[in-house]
């Protein structure tokens, strides 16, 4: 019994260290990287607690790094400023909005971002500037790697999948799916066209 | 008078808005500088010579002390003040910039900023740091040169832009209209030196001396004094600028301004010898950025200024630059051509102003740290005056100027 017991631990344990892979793929089929993927439990209303976690959403050569940043609900975030100029940045968005006058040398306290949602970043100085912040409610997501994969650390169960991405026309428009996960690979394809990033190419002297 | 009373309240203001707040920054540049420069004494010593420096300059000079401070008032305002500090041709100390700036921070997609006070009009694309100076060359192009020293607006700016991104689009503008009071002699070292080439910004408090032109001596002309002030109200008029920028990724950068100081060409201060010049002209600039590491800079100036009753003094001017620049790890290179001239237009024949020229200015500049900067630039120019024959004076002469630098950031 002890020995079954034993096996079984260790069979969870080494399922959760591997967890599920999705696969996130265009309407083209073509692997889509830098999506945003959550999965909640179906059934649990319970949002993230809040915990001592620190996230990042620095400013770097006059950009937003990283260009996207998923959190839980109730995350603290840091807009640290690599720069040795000054960044305004501000969000208008629903799920947060604030203004921060950020210095290299006076960085301000963290934010606390209470409520889902996606939260478009800007910059009043550097009008290119452009980064987000997507709170969800759960503490299993990713950003997909080149290949459109992720891998989430989930129990076997029904969840909701969520996916988001930066290009999708209306921001707003999170695409959801249930689905059973079980030990095989899942996939999701997106349903709205995606739009190409826009890269401008910016140097210490644009600001001007 | 206006022009500097309406200065000094920005720059008091400021000061004691500064006290007030802790959210400001403050950056400075210190830039010295060895000088092999030629045997044609320099324009700022009363001289012919259309570079900055001269043989007298064998020791080492302080060639831009600057200090650059942006100060946040509340979510929307902010002051910005630039002081220079200046060894030539007389120690001096002034603000060549001085201003506050309303940038609402607004949810519509298209923004908009004022500013108010004293200022550069934003048509340059070569002098993108610290104070107005160029990280390219050390010394400016004709066109920069000139707007540098008798360019400046005292007064109120709309910007309204459409940045690209909240568009979804490649492409960015901005729509750009001022208007000024001050500024009216602008165009007199036009007509009375011709173009130059330095990098020497003239502050708000000082004026720009110019050779013993032959022409002042007539009746005429008796009451010009023999230095231009550049910034100083003479007619009681207002004057505008308009402008265009237009970004494609910031790949490329276009700006287009027409400036209009809409002097009265009849007015005169006799106490301060500064006649009002009707001065407008068009500028064009151009950013083209190859890849990360080389780019193009070009920008062509062309305009009329005019002084006196029916014409008495009228000429044309032009001037067009083309710079390449590769930046390669620490080093950056940068080479650029000048053309300039001077049209007379008028029948005043005591009176010669028609000038042209070019040159050729080579720097190479190298980041030991992101503080500390060394260089060296080698330029050489070859230039026409019709009024210095008057003088005793060649009407052509050419030029060399070799310059080492070392600069430190803060």
């Amino acid at each position: 019994m002890s020995k079954f017991f034993v096996f079984f631990i260790t069979a969870v344990i080494s399922w959760q260290a591997t967890g599920v892979t999705i696969t996130v793929k265009n309407a083209n089929n073509k692997p889509l990287a830098n999506a945003v993927v959550w999965l909640t439990p179906i059934g649990s209303q319970n949002a993230p607690s809040k915990s001592d976690a620190l996230y990042s959403m620095g400013q770097k050569n006059r950009e937003f790094t990283p260009h996207v940043l998923v959190v839980p609900q109730n995350a603290k975030v840091e807009f640290p400023n690599d720069d040795s100029i000054m960044h305004h940045v501000y969000s208008f968005s629903k799920a947060k909005t604030f203004e921060l006058k950020l210095y290299k040398e006076q960085p301000k306290a963290p934010l606390l971002f209470e409520q889902t949602g996606v939260v478009e970043l800007g910059c009043n100085i550097h009008d290119w500037m452009i980064g987000y912040i997507v709170v969800v409610d759960s503490t299993l997501f990713a950003i997909t790697d080149e290949n459109g994969h992720v891998e989430l650390a989930a129990l076997p169960a029904e969840y909701k999948l969520n996916v988001w991405h930066s290009g999708f026309n209306d921001i707003s428009n999170v695409e959801s799916q249930t689905v059973k996960v079980s030990q095989a690979p899942l996939s999701y394809k997106i349903k709205q066209p995606i739009r190409e990033k826009i890269d401008f190419a910016t140097d210490e002297f644009d600001d001007y | 008078m206006i022009t500097n009373t309406a200065l000094k309240h920005v720059i008091l203001s400021s000061v004691v808005l500064f006290s007030c707040t802790v959210n400001a920054q403050i950056k400075g540049l210190l830039q010295l500088r060895a000088v092999q420069g030629d045997n044609v004494l320099s324009w700022q010593e009363g001289g012919v010579g259309l570079y900055r420096h001269d043989e007298k300059n064998d020791s080492l000079i302080l060639s831009q002390g600057i200090l650059d401070a942006h100060i946040d008032l509340a979510t929307n305002w902010s002051a910005h003040g630039v002081l220079n500090i200046n060894q030539d041709p007389d120690i001096g100390v002034g603000f060549t910039q001085a201003y506050f700036t309303y940038q609402p921070l607004t949810s519509h997609h298209y923004k908009w900023q004022v500013r108010i006070g004293g200022f550069y009009p934003l048509m340059s694309l070569e002098n993108p740091d610290i104070g107005w100076t160029s990280p390219y060359n050390y010394t400016n192009s004709a066109i920069n040169s000139w707007i540098g020293e008798e360019l400046r607006t005292v007064g109120a700016e709309l910007t309204i832009k459409r940045p690209g991104r909240y568009f979804n689009s490649p492409h960015s503008f901005s729509l750009i209209a001022a208007s000024f009071k001050g500024n009216d002699p602008a165009g007199t070292l036009l007509s009375w030196r011709g173009f130059a080439l330095h990098d020497r910004q003239t502050t708000f408090n000082e004026g720009v001396k110019f050779a013993p032109v032959a022409a002042l001596n007539n009746d005429a002309l008796r009451w010009q004094a023999n230095q231009v002030l550049p910034f100083e109200e003479v007619d009681g008029r207002f004057g505008y600028y308009i402008g265009m920028h237009w970004d494609y990724l910031k790949k490329s950068q276009l700006r287009i301004y027409y400036y209009d100081n809409n002097g009265d060409p009849t007015k005169l201060n006799i106490s301060s010898g500064q006649y009002a010049w009707d001065t407008r002209f068009t500028s064009a600039a151009w950013l083209y950025k190859f890849n990360k590491k080389t780019r193009l800079i070009t920008q062509i100036l062309n305009g009329k200024t005019s002084m006196g009753r029916y014409w008495f003094l009228n000429n044309a001017f032009y001037s067009h630059f083309i710079m390449l620049s590769h930046k390669e790890g620490n080093n950056r290179v940068s080479l650029r051509y000048d053309y300039f001239k001077v049209d007379d237009n008028d029948n005043t024949t005591f009176d010669p102003n028609a000038s042209h020229g070019e040159g050729l200015t080579a720097s190479w500049r190298y980041n030991i740290s992101k503080a500390l900067q060394v260089g060296t630039e080698i330029s050489g120019l070859k230039s026409t005056a019709q009024n210095r024959a008057d003088i005793g004076f060649n009407k052509d002469i050419s030029q060399q100027q070799i310059l080492a630098n070392i600069q430190w950031k803060f």
